[in-house]
């Protein structure tokens, strides 16, 4: 039995530092769910109090310098059926069968406390700002895989599909704006306060307030994204059920979180792969010793080399 | 010299002493507070009062008006006011030195008139000019005295405190100016410099629009902000179309689509109709003419020609839709469920016949084996080509 | 029973161009040529996907579904390497081979996929990966195996050819290299048999992060271990697929003993994945899911039917060893171990609501088989050009024979070595 060969340790050894450089934390937090942002923003829609005048729409549309989506209305109306690569921020009306009720409901970004975006992208294109929360899109690390959409659970990044420069479009809470000391777009739009904006504390006792002194008013007595998937930065109030707006029912425990866990604990310092090449090269190294043999044999005799 | 004299004294002293009921004068400040909600220091106020209160110390200003190729209809809509006083009341609050539809004097003493009003007058006065101004020809289309309308306008201009080009014609060249454009029609601005020029464009524009204007002139000295079309922003900073009052329709849906049709009768939007509103930049959604509601184009049905606009009026035709910028949401809402991506029967047919196909050839290839266990199917090797048979 | 599989010899054909071969590679040139346009044109125009259905079919059925079949080198290499099945070795070649091609034509389609490809080289930039990201992990991963370890696995039998046909000059610069590759080479398969793990693994784990997206049937922390099972059951089927298709096409004697011992494999890895699966649904109280019939349903119960009859049949030795019974067995459990990857990934993925649907569009279905057609001719140019497919001792003697009669300058000796050693 032959002992490791010093071409072998450098080949382990190189292989361990590959696997301390990339079983280090990259652009992903340490903690299984991360660490909270320092000062998280938030906007609280409420329902109840929303109109429906879709102000916030062609607001957001100028603010970030979209092209209002027109394509369905032969170009005279930004009429987007849902969330596009045109459109961040879209009202929509709930009606129920019989139209004795309804609602308007706000959609764009939920920017989660665990973005399962931003877990799935692979160079980190989509991250969490560690001070407010926004989750922003950075075009220089987007390869265009979409992995992202297929992993956020409320289907918001949108791609251009038909553009040849693709970017992931989605509400990035107008961060330009936040940087300048402005509220985003919509929330500055909005003129009876359905969507308000604030620190995530602020619009969570707001909301809870809110619940208190209306019992019976909001459905389940509850803010949804408090806890929902882990707890989202976008927070709703609504007097009817979250499933008829289009809000999905999930839960407290992240994508992220719940797809993470095992991976993390295999590949830490790549322990679980360095373990297992250890064990099959050990493995293989002996049989490949006693397949030499043989190959040599037979070669002696009958004149025909191996074929690996 | 009877002019100058006047025109040094205020606004309140000559209202007072002409015997302008205040009633009519508060009326006349509110509308001037209508027209310019935003954007003018004189209107900038609480209340008609205290815009009265301004304009009354306001010192009279002399104006002089010169006419080029015009239709005279800027006139006509400052002065055919449906209440009589008022036309009484504007003449009042300026000294129109010089008019030549309005003046009594003619032939000599007409250019006697002119020099007094210019030449001759010590005190700063305000040149309006009404009509676009020939180039082609050095000008022979307009002469005045036998002098072309260029050399006019130089000479006038030269000497005001500031010119405003009231009418399409004169902010950018109008009526005249449309293709082929045979007397080489332009606007004011395209001659004068060194001077400060407002626009006003219209045909015609709004008359508190240009009343605004030289009354804060007057007041203050100072001209109000202007766009980069030397247009006051107060009054053409926004479209027709985000000020129009049948937008609702717009947002609806409802259009009327031809003269007389159901819709129109109904006044819904006229946007088929081929209604410039969506790139016209003017006030007259706000402030209709004539002091009668809804005495403006729209108002009675006809699509709005974009009077206002170099680029459109007389230009884009009369019934030729305008795209939409910065296009705002309908009075519908997106489901809560939109539904995304499409069918493909084609492909779908495709794949099943591939699919089909691909079953088919393993099913005869599975026929090609044996069914006795162990049977390794030895077919003979046929033997290796060699060359003489061609190349393996 | 003789084993027919002693040693790999080149295929040899009066006709290179057949029908089949024509129409493939017809097939091929038409995919390629749509894929780069697809790399100057934008995603949209040229496939069905859609923000609801964002990664369209060559995600999920070349690179996720098919490079199962690419494991085969991986499922038969540790049968062979590391639990000692000595046998296999004869058809390890073909094993690696079809490896090759249904990884090289997987990172090609997921190269064109890409709607950003040029931001690639961030790849190079450890600070920028993000190590959480199960598609980081198939991102590094995939292209390291497919183009270092599989690609080494790949390099004997091509200077096997080149010892034999090369010259002088040729021969001496192997000799030279040869120590060398001896030496790594237990240390390259190794990595060659756990990378695969690590990456088929992820792709699993590429579904766990869409969470309740995936339909419950398939949702569980036990994906990743699943799809890894699954590798090894597929890359196992389509080592016998491929090897009887192409014995049958090129008219070799088939070798029922070794392919009776692959099948032996199969079904027991198909039992442990069963045994693995249903406990999963059970634990997780979805069997009532399973029987309920609607769709969902019956796609669950295709793929374990369909894995578990040839496991079963394959228990009884007489029909492991009976050659129809093998290829049609094979089939099946090929084609259900598919829909297991591809079924969560698209036919049991719901997004956002009821009314998103998915289907490729003709070019991309065009694409998708381009890159199949593509691996198939090269599998063919591969076996005609090295000695890959096993067959018996006389075929190789027969060969040397008529080379060395044809080709004298090469300097054969009987066996197919060069005289000038």
């Amino acid at each position: 039995m032959r002992g490791v060969t010093r071409r072998e340790m450098f080949g382990l050894a190189a292989a361990a530092g590959a696997g301390i450089v990339a079983g280090s934390p990259g652009t992903s937090a340490g903690a299984n769910p991360p660490a909270a942002p320092r000062e998280p923003v938030a906007m609280l829609y409420d329902t109840t109090r929303c109109t429906g005048c879709k102000a916030c729409m062609p607001a957001c549309a100028e603010a970030n310098g979209l092209e209002p989506d027109t394509a369905m209305s032969g170009g005279i109306w930004q009429m987007p059926l849902d969330l596009n690569a045109q459109t961040k921020n879209v009202i929509k009306l709930w009606q129920s069968d019989d139209g004795s009720e309804w609602s308007f409901v706000k959609r764009q970004c939920m920017h989660c406390l665990d973005p399962a975006c931003v877990s799935g992208c692979p160079f980190g294109a989509l991250e969490k700002s560690p001070l407010d929360g926004v989750v922003g899109w950075e075009p220089s690390l987007c390869i265009g895989c979409r992995y992202c959409e297929v992993a956020c659970p409320f289907d918001i990044p949108k791609f251009e599909w038909n553009k040849f420069n693709p970017k992931i479009v989605k509400c990035q809470f107008c961060d330009h704006r936040l940087a300048d000391g402005l509220q985003p777009a919509c929330t500055a739009a909005c003129p009876v306060e359905a969507v308000i904006f604030g620190s995530r504390d602020a619009l969570l006792a707001d909301a809870h307030a809110r619940i208190d002194a209306a019992p019976g008013k909001y459905f389940a007595e509850r803010v949804y994204g408090e806890h929902d998937a882990g707890g989202t930065q976008v927070l709703y109030l609504s007097h009817v059920p979250f499933e008829d707006i289009g809000l999905p029912t999930l839960s407290t425990v992240s994508n992220p979180e719940y797809a993470r866990k095992w991976p993390r604990r295999m590949y830490k310092w790549l322990w679980g792969p360095l373990a297992i090449y250890g064990l099959v090269a050990g493995v293989v190294q002996r049989r490949w010793q006693k397949h030499e043999r043989e190959a040599h044999r037979l070669e002696r005799e009958t004149g025909l080399r191996e074929q690996l | 010299m009877r002019a100058r004299r006047t025109a040094a004294a205020t606004i309140g002293r000559h209202l007072r002493e002409a015997g302008v009921s205040r009633r009519e004068f508060l009326a006349f400040c509110s509308k001037l507070m209508v027209a310019a909600p935003f954007g003018l220091a004189l209107t900038n106020v609480a209340r008609a009062e205290d815009v009265a209160r301004e304009v009354a110390k306001a010192r009279r200003l002399s104006v002089v008006w010169l006419h080029f190729q015009d239709c005279t209809g800027c006139t006509e809509s400052l002065l055919r006011t449906s209440q009589p006083d008022l036309s009484e009341l504007i003449l009042h609050l300026i000294s129109l030195d010089y008019h030549e539809t309005l003046m009594a004097a003619a032939g000599k003493d007409a250019e006697r008139t002119l020099r007094a009003a210019t030449v001759e007058n010590p005190d700063p006065f305000v040149c309006v000019v009404e009509g676009s101004i020939p180039t082609r020809d050095q000008g022979v289309y307009m002469t005045l005295a036998g002098r072309p309308a260029v050399e006019v306008l130089h000479e006038v201009a030269g000497r005001a405190a500031a010119v405003i080009a009231i009418g399409s014609c004169a902010s950018w060249g109008g009526i005249p100016s449309a293709d082929p454009n045979p007397t080489g029609a332009v606007g004011v601005d395209a001659l004068v410099t060194g001077k400060p020029i407002v626009n006003l464009p219209g045909c015609p524009p709004n008359p508190y629009t240009l009343l605004g204007t030289v009354l804060q002139f007057a007041r203050f000295g100072t001209l109000p902000e202007l766009d980069d079309e030397r247009r006051p922003r107060f009054a053409y900073d926004r479209v027709i179309h985000d000020q129009c009052p049948r937008r609702a329709h717009f947002d609806a849906g409802r259009f009327a689509r031809e003269f007389g049709d159901e819709g129109h009768r109904q006044g819904w939007c006229l946007y088929h109709l081929g209604c410039k509103g969506p790139d016209t930049h003017a006030p007259c959604s706000v402030m209709h003419f004539n002091e009668v509601v809804n005495a403006w184009p729209i108002g009675t049905g006809a699509p709005c020609i974009g009077c206002t606009e170099r680029k459109v009026a007389f230009r884009v035709p009369m019934f030729q839709t305008v795209p939409i910028h910065d296009a705002t949401p309908p009075d519908t809402y997106a489901p809560v469920e939109a539904p995304h991506g499409r069918r493909n029967l084609v492909a779908a047919g495709l794949a099943g016949v591939a699919g089909g196909w691909l079953l088919g050839a393993g099913y005869v290839a599975s026929r090609a084996f044996k069914t006795t266990p162990g049977d390794q199917g030895v077919p003979t090797i046929p033997p290796p080509p060699t060359k003489k048979d061609g190349e393996a | 029973m003789i084993n027919y599989w002693q040693r790999g010899v080149p295929v040899w054909q009066v006709r290179y161009l057949t029908v089949s071969f024509a129409g493939l590679s017809v097939v091929a040139v038409v995919g390629l040529a749509l894929a780069a346009l697809r790399m100057v044109s934008p995603l949209g125009p040229f496939s069905g996907m859609s923000d609801m259905y964002a990664w369209g079919v060559w995600k999920t059925f070349n690179v996720m579904t098919l490079t199962a079949f690419g494991s085969a080198g991986f499922s038969v290499g540790i049968a062979t390497w590391v639990l000692g099945h000595q046998r296999l070795h004869a058809v390890m070649r073909t094993a690696i081979l079809v490896s090759l091609l249904f990884y090289g034509t997987g990172l090609l389609a997921l190269g064109v996929d890409v709607g950003r490809v040029w931001n690639f080289y961030n790849i190079l930039f450890p600070w920028r990966w993000n190590t959480d990201s199960a598609m980081f992990e198939v991102a590094l991963c995939m292209p390291l195996y497919a183009f270092l370890f599989l690609a080494f696995e790949n390099v004997p039998y091509v200077l096997e050819r080149i010892w034999a046909t090369g010259g002088p000059v040729a021969r001496r610069r192997i000799r030279a290299v040869e120590p060398f590759l001896r030496r790594i080479y237990p240390f390259m398969i190794a990595g060659a048999y756990v990378l695969p793990a690590m990456h088929q693994s992820s792709l699993g784990a590429l579904l766990s992060l869409a969470g309740a997206k995936v339909h419950p049937l398939w949702q569980t922390p036990w994906l990743p271990v699943l799809y890894l099972i699954q590798a090894v059951v597929c890359g196992f089927a389509a080592t016998i697929f491929a090897l009887m298709t192409a014995c049958l096409y090129w008219k070799r004697p088939i070798d029922v003993s070794i392919l009776s011992e692959l099948a032996d494999l199969l079904s027991k890895t198909i039992f442990l994945w069963l045994g693995l699966r249903l406990a999963d649904v059970a634990w997780r109280h979805e069997l009532g899911a399973a029987v309920a019939l609607d769709s969902y349903s019956v796609i669950f119960l295709a793929e374990n039917v369909g894995l578990l009859v040839p496991a079963l049949v394959f228990r009884s030795r007489r029909l492991r060893e009976t050659p129809r019974v093998l290829y049609n067995m094979t089939t099946l459990a090929g084609l259900a171990s598919l829909l297991y990857r591809f079924a969560p990934t698209t036919l049991a993925f719901r997004p956002g609501g009821p009314h998103d649907v998915y289907f490729p569009s003709v070019p991309e279905l065009l694409i998708m088989c381009g890159w199949i057609a593509l691996a198939i001719v090269g599998f063919s140019l591969a076996v005609k050009t090295f000695a890959i497919l096993p067959a018996p001792i006389e075929a190789w003697d027969r060969l040397i024979a008529v080379a060395r009669a044809d080709h004298p300058e090469w300097r054969l000796d009987v066996h197919g070595n060069p005289t000038d050693d």
